[in-house]
């Protein structure tokens, strides 16, 4: 059972990782909360579907989804946020959720209200492992996070452009003065995260079989749960939180019987790690 | 002189017929359900049962020649805006009577209101247990969630024939009655709840619960929630290799359950209160007709909302539109004939009696698989 529990966690938190990254990647740069970025996620849900149903290649889908994704992303910090940087940061923020909710309505007028299967066939038998088991969905979901996050870690890391995002994120006006080409970083870090959010969608879709216009409503707050208790702005540790939510969540399900749901344990780990650590795993102030 | 009495009878009666055709040509209900919001693929099957039903019966001359009007609105399933709702529609639309295609929350604030202004309302599925002591004018077709919890729990221990259970219960008022009606029943026969747990409306993963239900081997699954979460939970219980039953309630009762948890919704079998494999020729038509228009199959909220919208229907066919008549025709309705059973009456709190029907899932239709009529489990609450 421990091992069951263990890949069971493992799932959540990559979903958790990519779809939190995002939230922490933008509030890094522009240190706004992106709340309309769960809106985005739901968006790459509905492109992946879409695209899916035309086309049946979960791969092309997922790239579909990611790259409309992030070209959202963009024209939401062109649109939106750009015009508001200069203001109190409520502003940004209501701006967001106001958004947020007008993205919903509009999938819900597009798409229907009702959930919408994302039914992909998987061939693959799943692996067992002692007396677990590792289905093919779960393969998906760790395969594309690997590979994601591997990439992301190349590009912060290893680019020129990555160490720019480090710039920006550090100290944007001092990045400004030194010739970094700050617009230009702040809509990559805009693409970058917002097709990380399309491409969590899709795998959400896929995994759990459903796509509908409210799917955002619960990563939008859980995500910032995650990037709180990571450090705000923290890229590894938002992943570390993601991964240390996700499966505590299951052991704190599976091994205690909490008479409390899932969504508040997330704000309890987070409120039990920032008692030790106010600026989160890896934050620094 | 007699003649003379004749005729003044005759004018009167002209003048009534006169001042009634002058006021005719429209009888205007209310209805609210959540169009937008999380809520909103209920919310539209409400709204489209409705529709439907209202077509027929504009179609077909209205209620005694009048037609009827639906003053539709919104409530998001929040609380302020059903109050400013119940208020329009009081004050503003002047309807004679309310039907309520929505939660617990929008129906249960607006319910003291609606009672006040003396407008009758109809909950169709919402099911706390408060609404109907509002007062006398509201009413609801839909089970209260404790009866349809002692009926999942007959369900299982006497037709399903479980010794021990494991419960999923879905955190809301909804989903605690439920399990309270079913611990009462299965406890009355011997059977034993060897896990329990409670998840929030919008939980996805279940792996962490089943895996420690797959521990533990009990004959039954006793699933309470909506389709979304119960589609999931049932497919991941199949997944992670779980054999045993599962049992669900109305909330499984959707086209959109099947089709979310595909295969593996095969062999569940749920309470609710429409019975697909229904004889009577009404109910088919209903279904053919509804399908037809949407392109879906009706689910259960849709149902009942249309037999909420039909009982106010057939008090103003019966007493005209006024609403304390319409309040006293409902009160006395016998033997109705709803697409969800026949409601034999309303008791005094203005709760409907009537079967639960048990339906299994088989090659990803629901089908028939028995019928609870005993009143020890049936009869709501009187006070």
């Amino acid at each position: 059972m421990l091992g069951q529990q263990l890949i069971n966690g493992f799932t959540i938190g990559s979903i958790y990782a990519l779809i939190a990254l995002g939230l922490t990647m933008v509030y890094g740069v522009l240190k706004i909360l992106h709340i309309a970025h769960a809106g985005v996620y739901a968006m790459g849900a509905y492109i992946g579907l879409w695209v899916y149903r035309l086309v049946p290649n979960l791969f092309l889908a997922m790239l579909a989804a990611m790259f409309l994704s992030g070209v959202a992303g963009i024209l939401i910090e062109r649109f939106l946020y750009k015009s508001m940087l200069d203001k109190s940061r409520i502003v940004p923020l209501i701006a967001s959720i106001g958004l947020f909710i007008a993205m919903e309505e509009t999938f819900r007028i597009i798409a229907g209200p009702y959930v919408k299967a994302f039914s992909v066939h998987f061939r693959q038998k799943p692996w067992i492992l002692g007396s677990a088991r590792i289905s093919a969905p779960q393969m998906l979901v760790f395969g594309v996070t690997i590979v994601l996050l591997v990439l992301l870690w190349w590009v912060i890391t290893r680019t020129r452009m990555g160490k720019a995002l480090r710039a920006v994120s550090m100290d944007r006006e001092m990045a400004d003065a030194l010739g970094v080409a700050t617009e230009k970083i702040i809509l990559l870090s805009f693409f970058i995260s917002s097709a990380l959010a399309g491409a969590a969608g899709v795998l959400v879709g896929v995994f759990y079989n459903s796509v509908y216009p409210t799917m955002g409503d619960i990563p939008a707050y859980k995500a910032l749960a995650i990037i709180v208790l990571g450090g705000m702005g923290s890229i590894p540790g938002t992943i570390l939180g993601a991964f240390l939510i996700g499966i505590s969540e299951t052991f704190l399900i599976g091994y205690v019987n909490v008479p409390l749901p899932r969504d508040a344990l997330a704000f309890i780990v987070m409120i039990a790690v920032l008692m030790f650590r106010p600026y989160g795993l890896l934050g620094k102030e | 002189m007699k003649k003379w009495i004749l005729g003044g009878l005759i004018s009167l009666l002209a003048l009534c017929v006169g001042v009634g055709t002058l006021w005719a040509g429209e009888i205007k209900i209310g209805f609210f359900a959540p169009l937008t919001g999380f809520a909103a693929a209920d919310g539209a099957s409400a709204k489209n049962a409705v529709t439907l039903a209202l077509e027929k019966i504009n179609v077909s001359g209205g209620i005694n020649g009048n037609k009827v009007k639906l003053v539709i609105y919104d409530d998001r399933v929040n609380p302020q805006e059903s109050v400013a709702i119940a208020n329009k529609l009081v004050e503003r639309d002047k309807v004679v009577a309310v039907v309520s295609g929505s939660y617990s929350t929008p129906t249960r604030v607006t319910a003291p209101i609606f009672n006040k202004a003396g407008i009758p309302m109809v909950a169709a599925y919402a099911v706390d247990p408060s609404i109907t002591r509002a007062g006398p004018y509201i009413f609801r077709t839909g089970f209260l969630g404790e009866v349809e919890g002692k009926a999942a729990g007959e369900v299982a221990v006497n037709l399903l024939k479980a010794k021990t259970i494991a419960m999923f219960t879905i955190d809301n008022d909804f989903g605690r009655a439920l399990s309270k009606g079913f611990h009462e029943r299965i406890k009355k026969f011997g059977g034993k709840v060897v896990y329990e747990h409670a998840f929030a409306i919008g939980t996805k993963d279940f792996s962490a619960m089943l895996t420690k239900v797959k521990a533990l081997d009990p004959d039954l699954l006793f699933i309470s929630g909506y389709y979304e979460e119960a589609a999931l939970a049932v497919k991941q219980a199949r997944e992670l290799g779980l054999t045993c039953r599962i049992e669900g309630e109305e909330g499984f009762d959707s086209p959109k359950f099947l089709e979310l948890a595909g295969d593996a919704a095969n062999g569940v079998v749920i309470t609710t209160n429409l019975n697909r494999d229904d004889p009577r020729p009404f109910v088919q038509n209903f279904i053919k007709a509804y399908k037809k228009k949407y392109g879906m199959e009706p689910d259960m909220v849709g149902a009942s909302s249309y037999d909420a919208f039909m009982v106010v229907v057939n008090a103003i066919r019966k007493a005209g539109p006024n609403p304390k008549a319409i309040r006293k025709a409902i009160a006395e309705t016998k033997d109705f004939d709803g697409l969800t059973g026949r409601i034999t009456h309303f008791n005094k709190l203005g709760e409907a009696m009537k079967p639960v029907q048990v339906q299994i899932v088989k090659g990803g239709e629901f089908h028939y698989f028995g019928v609870i009529s005993d009143p020890e489990i049936i009869t709501p609450p009187n006070k």
